[in-house]
């Protein structure tokens, strides 16, 4: 069995991903997307001069690359004695999580309600992925949801 | 190997740009005569006349349709490189709208909107801090929310979050909230400046000054009165607009002066900085326009060229609202909520109150140019 864990703010979700892990002798992949949709949602800025849009979508990712740099070595303390990996993709979030899911070597993905990565704050992401999953999803409560 | 790179970006586009020109040619060729023949109440033309739907406030809604039911909240690939040159289409609007003035007209009703923008600019911002204060909100988002509030919106926004360090999450938190009060602000105030009889000089004036986000100003001017000329509502309504867009290299420098000096470590910057990094360059267009009218270089008033200019502005302003109305997700705006909702909303409302209180007392129908 292999779990996959989508990375937000979460640190319940990773709790959660690597209780079940262990419980259940399973592999687990964290899978940690960096947001590029940004350009996207600021279509309708058309006052914004190029330097600040892209010095702001920069920050942005920036951001996210920091966010990204602190998880590998809190990944591995938190999962000693788990088969564990750590991915990190680019794109839209739930689409990046449904790619890895088509490999087909996932039975469960772990992630948490609501979940809070990039700009999904604003989107309802688990139910956007609910109908077009592969396996089975676990959802963990937000501590502050 | 190039040059098919560049035409297959070109081919990128076609299908989302054909998409939005097509509907603005059905709704300003077929669909505003049609509207503007039938009788309601015994009248002709009270559909586009009263209720002030017209082919800009149509593309507006048309847009919106597409974007939350046709694509169900995400525009498709195939259609989202053509929606993204809205952005290039309001900007070069934007750059053809300085024909409107000359020098001597900017003189004569650019001092007031200074005066009008920066006592609201900054009384908001003002406003936002205490508010802020008192809601126990993080510094960097009441930096964030004090130049969306007090300037224009998103370009303020996303100017203002490197320099007060703000979270990604909180600023499209923010930004759903500028954007959710700017729609509701955008169909409230037409038909409350018809009501009260505002003329166009009053309601550019009003709606430059009191609606947050800069581009909702040009669309609710244009669905208020959609000529394209000296004199109506959009070329008043822009004046304030581009003395809004002016003032947020200063407001990026003042909020981040003052997010620095209230944390403990040292940052450095300089006003000179800001301003090479976040002065929207297109705005000089704006003026070498104004500048090629002033000296008649675009033909005296009633010119071939001028109504050829302006003509071609209805059209790409048209194309930009189809694209403006896309880009507002409901999904989205619905998430906006906590600390930022109660300061924009708030903010927002004592703007668009308390602006039109201003100019019902201080502002005569008739402007000087």
């Amino acid at each position: 069995m292999r779990i996959l864990l989508a990375l937000d703010e979460s640190t319940r979700a990773i709790d959660e991903a690597v209780k079940l892990a262990a419980e259940r002798g399973a592999g687990l992949t964290a899978l940690f997307v960096q947001d590029a949709t940004w350009h996207d949602y600021l279509g309708s800025d058309w006052l914004s001069g190029s330097n600040a849009r892209g010095g702001y979508i920069e920050w942005a990712a920036e951001h996210d690359m920091r966010e990204a740099a602190g998880l590998p070595e809190m990944l591995r303390e938190r999962t000693k004695g788990i088969d564990f990996e750590l991915k990190v993709a680019s794109g839209r979030v739930p689409e990046e999580i449904l790619k890895e899911l088509a490999s087909g070597a996932y039975d469960l993905l772990v992630m948490a309600q609501p979940f809070r990565r990039g700009l999904e704050v604003l989107r309802d992401t688990a139910a956007g992925l609910v109908p077009r999953l592969p396996c089975s999803l676990y959802l963990v409560r937000a501590q502050d949801g | 190997m190039e040059e098919r790179g560049f035409l297959g970006k070109l081919a990128a586009i076609v299908p989302g740009l054909a998409m939005m020109v097509l509907t603005l040619y059905l709704l300003k060729q077929v669909v505003e005569p049609w509207l503007a023949g039938v009788a309601v109440f015994g009248q002709k033309g009270y559909i586009t006349k009263s209720i002030g739907l017209n082919y800009v406030l149509m593309s507006i809604l048309v847009g919106m349709a597409y974007r939350n039911l046709l694509f169900r909240g995400r525009i498709p690939d195939w259609a989202a490189e053509g929606f993204r040159t809205t952005r290039l289409f309001i900007k070069t609007g934007v750059i053809m709208l300085g024909s409107l003035y000359t020098i001597q007209s900017l003189a004569k009703v650019g001092g007031l909107a200074i005066a009008l923008i920066v006592a609201f600019v900054f009384g908001t911002i003002f406003f936002v801090m205490w508010m802020g204060k008192k809601l126990g909100m993080d510094r960097s988002m009441v930096g964030v929310m004090g130049a969306a509030c007090g300037v224009c919106g998103v370009s303020a926004a996303i100017a203002t979050s490197p320099g007060v360090k703000a979270k990604p999450a909180e600023v499209a938190l923010a930004i759903a909230t500028i954007l959710g009060f700017g729609i509701m602000s955008m169909f409230i105030t037409p038909p409350i400046g018809r009501a009260l009889g505002l003329s166009d000089y009053q309601f550019g004036a009003w709606v430059g000054t009191g609606i947050l986000n800069s581009g909702q100003v040009l669309a609710t001017c244009l669905s208020f009165n959609p000529a394209i000329a000296p004199g109506t509502a959009v070329a008043y309504g822009e004046i304030w607009n581009v003395v809004r867009v002016i003032s947020i290299p200063f407001v990026v420098f003042f909020i981040t002066l003052w997010y620095w000096r209230g944390e403990a470590k040292e940052e450095h910057m300089s006003l000179w900085g800001i301003l090479k990094s976040k002065f929207p360059i297109f705005v000089l267009g704006f003026f070498g326009m104004t500048a090629l009218s002033s000296f008649d270089m675009l033909g005296k008033e009633g010119s071939e060229t001028l109504h050829m200019l302006r003509d071609w502005m209805a059209w790409i302003f048209g194309i930009g609202m189809v694209g403006l109305g896309a880009y507002i997700d409901f999904g989205e705006i619905k998430k906006a909520g906590g600390a930022p909702l109660k300061i924009g909303v708030a903010a927002g409302t004592l703007k668009l109150v308390l602006s039109l209180v201003i100019i019902l007392l201080f502002i005569g129908k008739e402007a000087s140019f």
